[in-house]
């Protein structure tokens, strides 16, 4: 009897967690450079009683179990800025940031300078080019970032962004501010890097709403489920306790 | 459940959203302004379970759960792009057209930059901006100075009385920094140079990559109404839908109260 009760918990559990996801989702999606992330399930089988003394065969019993939450890694609309300093990433490829904890990947092109002139992301962590940290000088000015990533200025070139891919995106961990981290990838071929613009979040707000709304009435349904289970075994519990004297 | 607190995030951030962009359009008229635009990055992540990590012997997790606890603002950069030149016919109104900025003395001694060329004399004779500051490096005009004219490269000269030659009274320098986007912003269409910025650097309008000075022209903000209405509409609609995650949110918080 309260394996009913049960298996609703575990799929509510589950339903609370996507509801999580969701509003992440959503509370991204002006953020520059965001992926939308997608919460899995699977269904985790009880193992069956072996007994053989039950008139019917014991059936197994599926509960719900999270799995894993996937990046949805379709592009995001393009905007312009106006910003020179600003790039877009068309293609699948990463930007590479050296961030105290070690190497970052991010999609988020709203780059800056510092006050030393060194290529940074709103963070202040260098934006890695081929050959390390980019560096402009005091007399640079009209900075030209070609399709390809190379950077150049008024006193000619000064590298080639560090464009990494992923032969598999889903290894990559969210680390927040914009960062994944993974294992080295390698560098990137079909990407293309369109200049003063910047990617937009790819969250679309139909989706999600849709998704908030199944979310919603699944666990509103299960909450009813397991009221009437309850019910159930109220009246069981009255009528076989009845004593008929 | 953490959606509730996601979604607050999600709303407080859109709030920032249109303070910025509500700002840039009633800056839409400023001289001199230029554009904010609200940058956001995604919170902390919790890993339920993390990718790599074992499923059994031998195998293990492709990939992970990862929860994110919603977005914060982490700047909002200014875009230092060329406004609109406009000529205005007045003697004392100077555009930048390229890179620099004009440097004016604050009251408290302090020195601001600014784009702003609407300048004026004062009851002395010095070059002043509309609110009385001192342009640097001073600059008199005599009260019997005519035909007074600004090059391109900044030397101010004027006919003094009746004489038939010009009289140079002085040059207009601009200032720029390697990281114009990290100066603070101080209101009355003033900047200030912070440790972001780096130390000004001096120079003569038109040459070592200054920009040129035009005289009786000023530079409008560089605001484009369009892309505002656009950034607007979008920060809104983003508003509801986490105002609606919310509502949603405590539907479920509802449902489970109610179950006996």
């Amino acid at each position: 009897m309260e394996n009913a009760q049960l298996i609703s918990l575990s799929r509510q559990i589950a339903l609370q967690r996507q509801m999580d996801v969701v509003a992440n989702n959503m509370a991204n999606m002006t953020t520059t450079g965001f992926k939308a992330s997608d919460l899995m399930f699977e269904d985790f089988l009880m193992p069956v009683a072996e007994d053989n003394d039950f008139g019917g065969a014991d059936r197994n019993l599926h509960y719900t179990q999270d799995w894993s939450t996937n990046h949805d890694m379709t592009a995001g609309a393009i905007e312009q800025t106006g910003n020179p300093l600003d790039v877009a990433l068309m293609g699948d490829g990463f930007l590479s940031v050296q961030t105290p904890d070690g190497l970052r990947y991010t999609r988020n092109g709203a780059l800056q300078m510092d006050a030393s002139g060194t290529l940074v992301d709103l963070n202040g962590n260098p934006v890695l080019g081929e050959s390390g940290p980019m560096k402009f000088s005091d007399s640079d000015t009209d900075i030209t970032i070609a399709a390809d990533g190379t950077v150049s200025t008024n006193n000619g070139s000064k590298g080639k962004l560090s464009l990494t891919e992923f032969a598999n995106p889903q290894v990559l961990a969210r680390e927040g501010d914009n960062y994944f981290s993974g294992p080295a990838g390698t560098a990137a071929t079909g990407t293309r890097i369109m200049q003063a613009s910047i990617e937009r979040s790819n969250v679309s707000g139909v989706t999600e709403m849709t998704t908030m709304i199944r979310v919603q009435r699944a666990y509103q349904s299960l909450a009813s489920l397991m009221q009437r289970q309850d019910e159930l075994r109220t009246s069981a519990v009255q009528r076989l306790g009845e004593v008929r004297a | 459940m953490k959606a509730l607190y996601i979604a607050s995030t999600g709303m407080a951030a859109q709030e920032r959203n249109v303070e910025i962009i509500s700002n840039n359009i009633a800056n839409m008229r400023t001289t001199g302004y230029k554009r904010q635009r609200a940058e956001f990055q995604d919170l902390l992540y919790q890993a339920y379970r993390r990718a790599g990590s074992g499923t059994s012997e031998g195998t293990q997790a492709p990939v992970g759960i990862e929860i994110g606890s919603g977005v914060k603002t982490a700047a909002t950069p200014r875009i230092m792009s060329q406004g609109t030149v406009t000529p205005t016919e007045k003697q004392l109104d100077v555009a930048i057209r390229g890179e620099g900025f004009f440097a004016v003395q604050l009251p408290d001694g302090r020195t601001a930059y600014t784009r702003d060329g609407s300048f004026e004399r004062d009851s002395t004779g010095l070059l002043v901006n509309v609110d009385g500051y001192q342009v640097q490096p001073g600059i008199t005009i005599p009260e019997n100075a005519n035909s007074l004219s600004i090059s391109n490269d900044g030397v101010v000269q004027a006919f003094i009385g009746t004489d038939s030659a010009p009289t140079q009274l002085g040059q207009l320098q601009l200032y720029r920094f390697v990281n114009k986007e990290g100066l603070e912003s101080l209101g009355d269409n003033n900047f200030a140079e912070t440790a972001a910025s780096g130390a000004p650097q001096a120079g003569v309008p038109n040459t070592d990559g200054m920009g040129s000075a035009l005289q009786g022209y000023l530079e409008q903000a560089n605001v484009n109404p369009v892309t505002e209405i656009a950034d607007l509409i979008a920060a809104q609609r983003a508003y509801e839908m986490n105002a609606r995650v919310i509502s949603g949110a405590d539907e479920m918080m509802q449902a489970t109260s109610q179950m006996r």
